[in-house]
């Protein structure tokens, strides 16, 4: 019994002896990484997949999860450039030149709007999340298209850019703003009443609504909340590019997936921290960064982040099997039922 | 009677699951030659795991399992079906989206030329087999638009088709219409009288006495006796079922006058209830009994918001009281401890003191919003002395406590909210004898304490006698009679008449 | 003789991806003249090959309630490594220099397929792995292993042999028509009229129920992604020859159409139901509205959209049709109660 529980408790921090030992693998056969330069190269690097990593790690805790997020991120990306900017070449905007703030404003109250309609038709039409989500994927990358006829568009902004660009000493912008957001996320989840009930919510619903918590609300507002980090992101990563093509954050959403269940939060739902898919998110990138330094194909690269998925995934695979193991017996047990421990639910 | 005369003996049979006992040293025995057998008793009496072990779903762990004269001392799943004995539960064995002639014929397809499927023979032998059973349905139909009663036939047959000898019916009639159910019996008779032998688990007792010809009475995992239908009487076998507790708690009245807390004004539901009338004033404790499907749960889950309450009203402290959810319900002072504590009760995976102060977070946050650490393990602390929960740590998962400690945090979780009503569903339910006591000293101290308002909804009619003030029995979705407990003239037999439905005398 | 009820559930919904082939077909017959001809009607059917020959392939894995989002990657390997092995090395072909004979490298292309397949199926039975999870890691690293070998450089300059699939004709009908035909044509068989192909919808409508029918679930999964991975690979040697080279992002983003076009035609994403046909059926709308859209001049980018909203409207139908399929109705136990 005690081995049934120190395991889990093992693997639940497991991240973190990972991202060191890679740290150390690194350290030892490269040079120049062990700098602070190279740190903050890292994270400079993790922080748009980062603020999506927050998003998804809130919807995941309620069991659900958002594939959309990536589309939203590349939408509101080029909108946030758009809309700023003159018509025409060489830059491509609109021509509207709206107000910076009205920019941001507009890009983010999109976001929510995509993560609002997600939630209502999952929780309210009922319909499959995975469904759901993956048809908002492609239709907002569909009208991500259509904004701009495909067309790349361009960032002269100077304020706009600052997201992307500026830099607080030696530590640039995104960074900070990446940090905070996780700390941020991080108190949410862990010490307050929405973070409990997301919990909850995850690991029974019908439990959690038996004392009080209203799934449905939380589920749209953590839908709400990924497409506003999505935006947030957006306009991040359009911001460091200066510019945004229509394919921007294609692909990412897989990556966001991994880190975060690398990172210990699971796809059942009800299990995990954002401190855990914080830790996903760097060793995913420390990966990437530390074989560039080793010069290696970028295309190895690749192949390697996959294998590290593949190997999180089973590591996952055997927590549960570990961790479902008393709990089927208890079931059984109290209901004094068998399999269907039901405990015998009335028809009236 | 020597052993061959027996199609099923199980000798002895013992089962353990951590915490409980679900099984002591069980007989039970099947006739050749065909038998109905009904199978009855509470809900952990132990009937399902009995026909788990039967089946190999569980092994046990002490005991034999004769089958035809050959012992076996474990049973597994593939042995049990090839030596005959098939379950039929709500969990359907038939695959859904598929026709009824290939769920016959389900991984044992007729092949014709070059090795394809023959339809032809598929649904031509799928019909003429049920036809010999006889059953005339149209076999191309997909099986998940048939009904339930429709469905069961079908896997009765399948099961009969690979020549089980002894069918297990568990649960498996459930909300049906008269009609169907007469349709399944129909049909269930006619396998009896070639020889097939049925167990038939359930807790509609009209059924068992329509149906079969004896019944075994399981209580708190033990085989209390086996009678043939002819010779008992409903009532007989409502007290073999729900017993006479030994008086060890008796409950003294702590309800004080005036205005009821709760009123409860000709509610009804159809379906499930139908003008329900009740109160319950500060401080008393009001028992709500009757047989499965009387209405009782429903009317709790009505009123606590986990279904609809219906047409009627319902006062709170004199103010209109509505829940369309639990949340609006504990907002308003109802609490409500549900039957099912797994699915329902209890967050497994989560630690006992987040179970706890789940519904009252609000009230736990510091200036900034956050929830104070401080104020939500001195909340828990208190509560787990108070209720007595047995726990190395309130950190630990919820899953890892015993029944009775899990239902005690449930009660900390309804405590913590001050309701000004609880309702409890089976509060003593899977729950040791030591822990049901406890338990019930609870509901006392809270009443008494607390002048909380209290329904205790329970088919252990001895247990309502020790702790409540009035009880109030439900039939066929009417309250049909109520009684006072401290008047001497209401006795066990007397309840158990009403719970049965005769009129009041 | 007792007579049970027969009302019966008729099956439209199951057919209604042919009634909108039709109207849609009907609609752009009206809407541009080019449409109807011969010619252009080939050509939807030419274009629908690779991503007709990659739904049958999802649509195996989908019936016994399985994802297989490695396909479109498996593809991609697949190609890069048959072009590498036949063409030159050094630029301009960057390839193996081997110069394989075609033969013998459309085995190793197979056998890869196989391969591929046969990790993820593993990992599924045996590991007991979310199949999400594993063949969208495989998904990336497969895809990540193609740009390993061409080093994201294109093969070209593959012998004229090898492009028959994508390229020849027989008689005036191009191969690849014949192909995705006759493949379908034998999935529809397999699924319809085999204990294989009915044991797949029995795994994916019930697993339990196929296994107390004395079925084999993990057997049949770890098969239909044998099937999937194989079928990547035979759409590799259709694509290569169509393409004429070897391009690394080969099959990038594909999931999603294959996805959608299984689902479109009656493939349910829950598994145990849908029939190759109608797969069939969904693949040709979306290629006819592909087509009839470029005819009428609609800019690519709408034609994106539309795509996502009949992927869209066809996934809620999915999922809308499941409530629909709850059996009748169980009268409540008010029957019961009833004096």
């Amino acid at each position: 019994m005690r081995a049934q529980r120190l395991i889990p408790a093992l693997l639940d921090h497991l991240i973190w002896l990972l991202l060191l030992a890679v740290v150390a693998f690194f350290a030892l056969t490269t040079r120049n990484f062990l700098t602070g330069a190279n740190f903050i190269n890292i994270l400079f690097n993790a922080s748009v997949l980062g603020v999506l990593v927050i998003g998804q790690s809130f919807t995941l805790l309620t069991g659900n999860f958002d594939l959309s997020a990536e589309s939203t991120l590349g939408l509101c990306g080029l909108l946030g450039i758009f809309f700023i900017t003159k018509a025409g070449p060489p830059l491509y905007g609109s021509g509207l030149m709206l107000p910076l703030w009205l920019t941001i404003l507009l890009i983010h109250v999109i976001g929510l709007c995509i993560g609002w309609v997600n939630g209502v038709l999952i929780t309210k039409m009922k319909v499959n999340n995975f469904v759901v989500t993956l048809a908002m994927l492609i239709t907002i990358r569909g009208v991500t298209l259509l904004v701009n006829n495909g067309q790349t568009a361009y960032s002269t902004s100077k304020a706009y850019n600052w997201l992307g660009l500026a830099k607080a000493g030696p530590i640039p912008v995104p960074v900070i703003v990446f940090l905070v957001l996780f700390v941020l996320g991080n108190v949410v989840v862990a010490r307050t009443r929405f973070g409990r009930e997301l919990y909850a919510i995850g690991a029974n619903r019908s439990a959690a609504l038996a004392s009080g918590v209203r799934p449905e609300r939380r589920i749209i507002q953590v839908y709400v909340l990924s497409g506003l980090l999505a935006a947030f992101a957006g306009w991040m990563l359009s911001a460091r590019l200066t510019n945004a093509m229509s394919s921007m954050g294609k692909g990412m959403i897989f990556e966001v997936f991994a880190a975060a269940v690398i990172g210990g939060v699971s796809l059942k739902g009800g299990q995990g921290s954002l401190l855990g898919a914080l830790g996903g998110v760097l060793l995913l990138t420390t990966i990437g960064a530390g074989l560039n330094l080793m010069d290696v194909s970028v295309y190895w690269v690749q192949a390697i982040r996959g294998i590290i998925i593949l190997v999180a995934m089973t590591i996952e695979a055997q927590k549960v099997r570990v961790a479902s193991a008393p709990v089927r017996d208890r079931g059984a047990a109290d209901a004094g039922a068998g399999p269907r421990a039901t405990g015998g639910l009335s028809a009236a | 009677m020597d052993t061959e005369a027996y199609l099923v003996e199980m000798k002895g049979v013992t089962k353990d699951f951590p915490g409980v006992r679900a099984l002591a040293g069980v007989d039970f025995r099947l006739r050749q030659g065909g038998e109905l057998r009904g199978l009855v008793g509470k809900n952990g009496a132990g009937k399902s795991t009995l026909m788990n072990v039967l089946t190999g779903v569980y092994p046990s762990d002490a005991g034999e399992i004769v089958v035809r004269g050959k012992s076996f001392a474990r049973m597994t799943t593939t042995l049990s079906r090839q030596l005959g004995i098939a379950c039929v539960h709500q969990h359907s064995q038939l695959v859904g989206p598929l026709s009824i002639a290939e769920n016959v014929f389900c991984g044992a397809l007729p092949t014709g030329r070059l090795g394809l499927v023959d339809w032809d023979t598929v649904n031509r032998e799928a019909e003429e087999r049920l036809g010999r059973l006889g059953l005339a349905i149209d076999v191309r139909r997909k099986v998940e638009g048939l009904s339930v009663a429709e469905r069961q036939i079908i896997e009765i047959a399948k099961a009969l088709f690979a020549e089980a000898q002894v069918i297990i019916l568990d649960e498996a009639t459930a909300p049906l219409p008269k009609s169907d159910v007469e349709l399944l019996f129909g049909f269930v008779r006619r396998q009896r009288e070639k020889g097939v032998a049925f167990v038939y688990i359930s807790h509609y007792l009209e059924e068992i006495f329509e149906l079969c010809e004896n019944v075994t009475v399981m209580k708190d995992g033990r085989n209390i006796g086996d009678y043939a239908v002819s010779e008992l009487t409903p009532p007989a076998l409502i007290r073999a079922i729900s017993g006479v507790e030994v008086e060890r708690f008796r409950h003294a009245s702590a309800a004080s006058g005036g205005r009821p807390v709760l009123e409860v004004r000709d509610l009804s539901r159809p379906g499930s209830y139908s003008h329900v009338s009740l109160t319950l004033a500060r401080g008393e404790i009001v028992g709500l009994t009757g047989l499965e499907g009387c209405g009782k749960d429903s009317l709790a889950r009505g009123l606590f918001g986990l279904e609809p309450a219906g047409q009627g009203e319902v006062l709170l402290d004199g103010s209109p009281y509505h829940a369309s959810d639990p949340r609006e319900a504990l907002d308003q002072g109802l609490a409500y401890l549900p039957r099912d504590r797994h699915g329902l009760g209890i967050i497994g995976a989560r630690s006992i003191q987040e179970n706890i102060t789940l519904p009252i977070l609000s009230r736990l946050t510091n200036a900034a919003g956050l929830l104070s650490a401080r104020k939500e393990t001195e909340l828990v602390s208190r509560l787990i002395a108070l209720l007595d929960v047995v726990t190395p740590s309130a950190a630990q998962p919820i899953q890892f406590l015993s029944g009775g400690n899990q239902q005690k945090v449930v009660f900390a979780k309804l405590v913590s909210a001050s309701p000004r009503v609880l309702l409890l569903d089976e509060p003593t339910q899977g729950v040791d004898v030591q822990a049901k006591v406890e338990i019930m000293k609870i509901i006392d101290r809270l009443s008494r304490e607390q002048q909380v308002a209290t329904l205790v909804i329970s088919e252990e009619i001895g247990e309502l006698l020790d702790v409540c003030d009035r009880i109030l029995v439900m039939f066929r979705g009417r309250i049909a009679a109520e009684f006072e407990t401290s008047d001497p003239g209401t006795t066990v037999e007397r309840i158990l008449r009403a719970v049965e439905g005769a009129a009041q005398s | 003789m007792r007579f049970l009820r027969t009302n019966s559930v008729p099956a439209l919904l199951d057919n209604l991806i042919w009634v909108l082939l039709l109207l849609s077909g009907l609609a752009f017959s009206l809407l541009t003249e080019q449409f109807l001809s011969v010619n252009n009607l080939v050509n939807i059917l030419v274009h629908s090959s690779v991503l007709g020959i990659m739904v049958i392939g999802q649509s195996f894995t989908l019936i016994t309630g399985n994802f297989d989002l490695s396909a479109e990657s498996t593809l991609g390997l697949v190609a890069v490594v048959g072009a590498f092995l036949l063409a030159a090395s050094g630029e301009p072909a960057n390839g193996s220099g081997l110069m394989l004979h075609p033969i013998p490298t459309v085995g190793v292309m197979l056998a890869l397929g196989l391969l591929i397949g046969a990790v993820n199926g593993l990992l599924i039975t045996r590991m007991r792995m979310n199949n999400f999870v594993v063949t969208l890691s495989m998904m990336i690293i497969v895809r990540g292993l193609a740009f390993l070998l061409t080093q994201g450089k294109t093969v070209t300059h593959l012998p004229e042999s090898f492009k028959v699939l994508g390229h020849g004709l027989i008689g005036p009908v191009p191969v690849s028509v014949i192909v995705l035909i006759a493949a379908f044509a034998v999935a529809a068989v397999v699924t319809q009229s085999t204990r294989f192909g009915r044991d797949l919808y029995a795994v994916g409508g019930n697993r339990d129920a196929a296994l107390a029918s004395g079925i084999d679930p993990d057997r049949r999964i770890l098969h239909v992604y044998l099937i999937s991975g194989a079928l990547a690979a035979f759409a590799a040697w259709v694509e290569l020859g169509r393409l004429g080279v070897g391009a690394t992002r080969i099959g990038e983003g594909m999931i999603f159409e294959i996805q959608a076009a299984a689902v479109i035609g009656g493939i349910s994403l829950f598994g145990g139901r849908g029939t190759m046909i109608g797969a069939l059926g969904g693949v040709l709308l979306l290629s006819v509205i592909n087509s009839g859209l470029n005819l009428m001049q609609v800019s690519g980018f709408a034609i994106d959209m539309v795509r996502g909203i009949v992927i869209l409207a066809a996934m809620l139908l999915d999922a809308q049709k499941l409530r629909y399929r709850q059996p009748a109705s169980q009268q409540a136990p008010s029957a019961r109660l009833a004096a």
